[in-house]
């Protein structure tokens, strides 16, 4: 029976492999629409650097929920330098932001490229360090994970501000960089979530109570988070629905006046609160594996759908191309968190309360 | 048998501080009482003369009555916050502090439901806030976010007393078994029968947990709210997404703040320092640099998006707070915010004392100058430069102000012999 678990190098390797089909069928000729890979880096940016971020948050409040993952969270780091590569491979496609015409102090092409770059590869660079210090059997030092916390929180903000709120400019929202960052915490849990799906049986058989509790602790940080999400949403709608300034409310009203951005809303919605909120609102709901990794999915769906929400009026996507790229990517997580065991060999702290 | 030794040791050593008042203490209580008694003087003196004795006028219709009101809601949002949040998150250390947190909550929200009431001027009218049939067919407006203040406030006055009432009864019934006669009797009436049997202690955990879980929301909202009295309108400076998030992250580390500047000399004059070890106030100091962290991102953003948005009035109301007239405070607002505290990022200094109280001040004098710069600039600089025009509080505003900390610290400094200042059974259980 063959190992089908990936050694570092493979990892490194298939990553590189990955990034050159996407930029294979982005420029080979194979579609005409250049907007897929902007859609599939905003999904997957918050969600890998937001599980690494969980990881990091537990390990510096020395956390116990959520323990028993750790290392799978922490293994996804490789994928970090993905997010540079596809970001990398972005370049020539700079014309889908309205500013690329009028370049401004801020918004222009070289200095988005530079910042977001240089971002993208810090936070690679401090999950990665992060991730080994983690496994090197020395005492836990908590500047690892602050200082990735710190990229983590540089990127998302960047994440928020120049991939998405600058692809509808001049429209602003003050709170696209904490709502981001917060949103990509959120998916980091849903990952939790996911990943119990593949380990809990297995952690069942060797400790039955360390699991249970830590799923349920998913379930609870599911229900804090749906919560929480769902008050910064309506903190940034509320004031935009309010003062009812045409500038702003261009935003939503031409979301909300057309097929399918009025529907894709209904969806984020549900699956980023009304579902996670109702369904896990029972403390058994909260520990059974069914319903958390379920919610999970549907928080990750609702994030995917927000992303097309914001950004489908303004640039353009080949379906495909989309679909293509986010199995690619998904598929890619899951080989990495099956492996996690080989590419972060265990240490006391990885696997301790 | 040495369990039981150390249980009654806590239980003494914490309600020693209920013991007969120092010198000290009656000195502290005295000059509480007297700033308290001179802001009430200025305030009778403005209901007399009215408003003209207060320095707000056109166009800077909101100065430092508003300022005070946020500051003592930022002040009364974390105490329970800190409380409830820390009570879910399993964290230990909450025992060294909740109980003072608690009861500065309830006592700010009580000092900042004043400054709605002061700064009415004909306060015997506040009652047209209150949604109640009558004739006259006044009704409040329910779009009005000040009307959505008056619900929320009162609703987590409600809930915060609540939580710390909750959170008493056992210590209540451990008082009231050490204290003989009349004031143990009333002890054992607030304690409302608390034996301390099993299937009491299971209702009392489940109730617990359920107000830490129905509170942190609750505080969230809150202050988001307050935070909307500003940013439903359209003036420069005032209408931002960020504000919800922005003012909770304030409450709370100004709430930190204060909640430090009390402990620490409460540790040492109570001779606390062995329930509240130096590692308890070094969690806290954290909590401190993470909210200045998130309050220094909001600095940040807030001028960033400014000229980002290349809105004209946007860009002149963030370039007049740094530059114009009012430019000392917001530089000392952002060094005692979110520069300073950046030094707790060092070890040693979370855990030197001295300097944890004296950034503490500083940072709750930051927190008071935010809400200042943030109420009077944008003010001062609205759209129409013909409407320009600058705020200097007036000595009665001033007076007032310094009434509402007396007042404050009078009711700590009651509370601190009425009351056990740390959780008595909690620490038990530590």
């Amino acid at each position: 029976m063959h190992d089908t678990k990936l050694s570092i190098g493979g990892c490194y390797s298939l990553l590189l492999i990955l990034a050159a089909t996407i930029g294979l069928i982005e420029y080979g000729g194979l579609i005409a629409q250049p907007g897929s890979l902007l859609l599939t880096l905003t999904f997957w940016g918050s969600i890998i650097q937001g599980a690494v971020a969980v990881a990091a948050v537990t390990a510096l409040v020395r956390a116990q929920w959520i323990a028993s993952l750790r290392r799978e969270l922490l293994a996804l780091y490789p994928l970090l330098l993905l997010l540079a590569l596809l970001f990398a491979l972005l370049w020539p496609q700079l014309d889908l932001f309205p500013w690329s015409d009028h370049p401004t102090v801020w918004l222009n092409r070289p200095f988005f490229m530079g910042r977001n770059l240089t971002s993208l590869l810090l936070t690679f660079l401090a999950g990665r360090q992060l991730a080994l210090h983690s496994t090197s059997g020395a005492p836990f030092k908590d500047r690892y994970a602050v200082i990735y916390l710190a990229t983590f929180v540089l990127s998302q903000s960047l994440l928020g501000f120049d991939w998405l709120m600058s692809a509808a400019y001049p429209w602003i929202s003050t709170m696209f960089g904490l709502y981001f960052f917060t949103e990509a915490l959120y998916a980091g849990i849903a990952v939790s979530g996911l990943a119990m799906l593949l380990y809990f049986r297995p952690r069942m058989q060797t400790a039955p109570k360390d699991t249970a509790r830590h799923l349920r602790d998913v379930g609870l940080l599911l229900f804090g988070f749906s919560i929480l999400w769902a008050g910064l949403f309506f903190a940034q709608f509320l004031l935009i629905w309010y003062a009812n300034l045409p500038e702003e409310v261009h935003f939503v009203t031409e979301r909300l006046a057309s097929f399918p951005e009025r529907e894709l809303c209904w969806l984020f919605l549900i699956g980023l609160f009304l579902v996670p909120f109702v369904a896990l609102l029972g403390s058994q709901a909260k520990g059974d594996l069914r319903f958390v990794s379920a919610v999970s999915l549907l928080v990750l769906s609702g994030l995917f759908a927000e992303r097309l929400f914001i950004l489908l009026p303004a640039i353009p996507y080949h379906g495909g191309a989309l679909l293509l790229y986010n199995g690619l990517i998904f598929v890619m997580l899951l080989l990495v968190l099956h492996s996690s065991e080989r590419l972060l060999p265990s240490s006391s702290f990885l696997t301790k309360d | 048998m040495q369990n039981t030794s150390s249980t009654e040791q806590i239980e003494q050593d914490v309600l020693a501080a209920m013991s007969r008042p120092s010198r000290c203490y009656l000195a502290c209580i005295f000059f509480a009482g007297l700033v308290f008694l001179g802001g009430m003087a200025l305030w009778s003196r403005q209901i007399a003369l009215g408003m003209g004795v207060a320095g707000i006028s056109h166009p800077v219709g909101w100065g430092v009555y508003i300022t005070d009101f946020v500051f003592w809601v930022g002040i009364a949002h974390s105490g329970t916050l800190i409380s409830a949040v820390l009570y879910i998150f399993r964290a230990r250390f909450r025992t060294s502090f909740n109980r003072a947190a608690e009861a500065m909550t309830i006592f700010a929200l009580m000092v900042a439901g004043l400054f709605p009431l002061i700064h009415l001027g004909r306060v015997w009218l506040a009652y047209f806030l209150f949604p109640y049939p009558n004739q006259r067919q006044l009704w409040v407006n329910f779009r009005s976010p000040l009307v959505w203040d008056v619900f929320a406030v009162s609703t987590y006055m409600l809930v915060s007393l609540v939580f710390f009432f909750v959170g008493l009864v056992p210590d209540l019934a451990i008082v009231a078994r050490r204290r003989p006669g009349f004031v143990g009797k009333i002890y054992r009436i607030a304690s409302l029968g608390w034996v301390g049997n099993s299937q009491q202690w299971r209702h009392y955990t489940k109730l617990y947990f359920f107000l830490a879980a129905f509170a942190t929301p609750l505080v969230a909202s809150v202050h988001s709210i307050v935070s909307w009295d500003f940013a439903v309108s359209i003036v420069p400076g005032w209408h931002t997404t960020i504000f919800a998030p922005y003012f909770v992250a304030g409450a709370i580390l100004s709430g930190t703040a204060m909640v430090i500047t009390l402990v620490i000399p409460m540790r040492r004059l109570l001779r606390l320092e062995t329930y509240i070890p130096i590692s308890h106030i070094e969690s806290i100091a954290k909590i401190l640099l993470l909210t200045s962290l998130i309050v220094g991102f909001a600095y940040v953003v807030e001028q960033g998006l400014a000229f980002y948005s290349g809105n004209l009035y946007e860009m002149e109301q963030f370039r007049f707070r740094a530059l114009g007239d009012y430019r000392l405070l917001f530089w000392i607002m952002v060094s005692c915010n979110a520069i300073l505290p950046l030094t707790l990022f060092v070890g040693r200094l979370r855990r030197n004392l001295a300097y944890l109280f004296i950034l503490s001040l500083l940072v709750n004098v930051g927190m008071w100058l935010e809400r200042f710069v943030i109420v009077v600039t944008s003010l001062a600089r609205d759209f129409d430069p013909y409407a320009w025009g600058n705020y200097t509080p007036s000595l009665t505003e001033i007076g007032i102000t310094a009434g509402s900390f007396g007042l404050f610290f009078l009711l700590f400094l009651l509370f601190i012999k009425i009351l056990p200042v740390l959780s008595i059974t909690e620490l038990k259980e530590r």
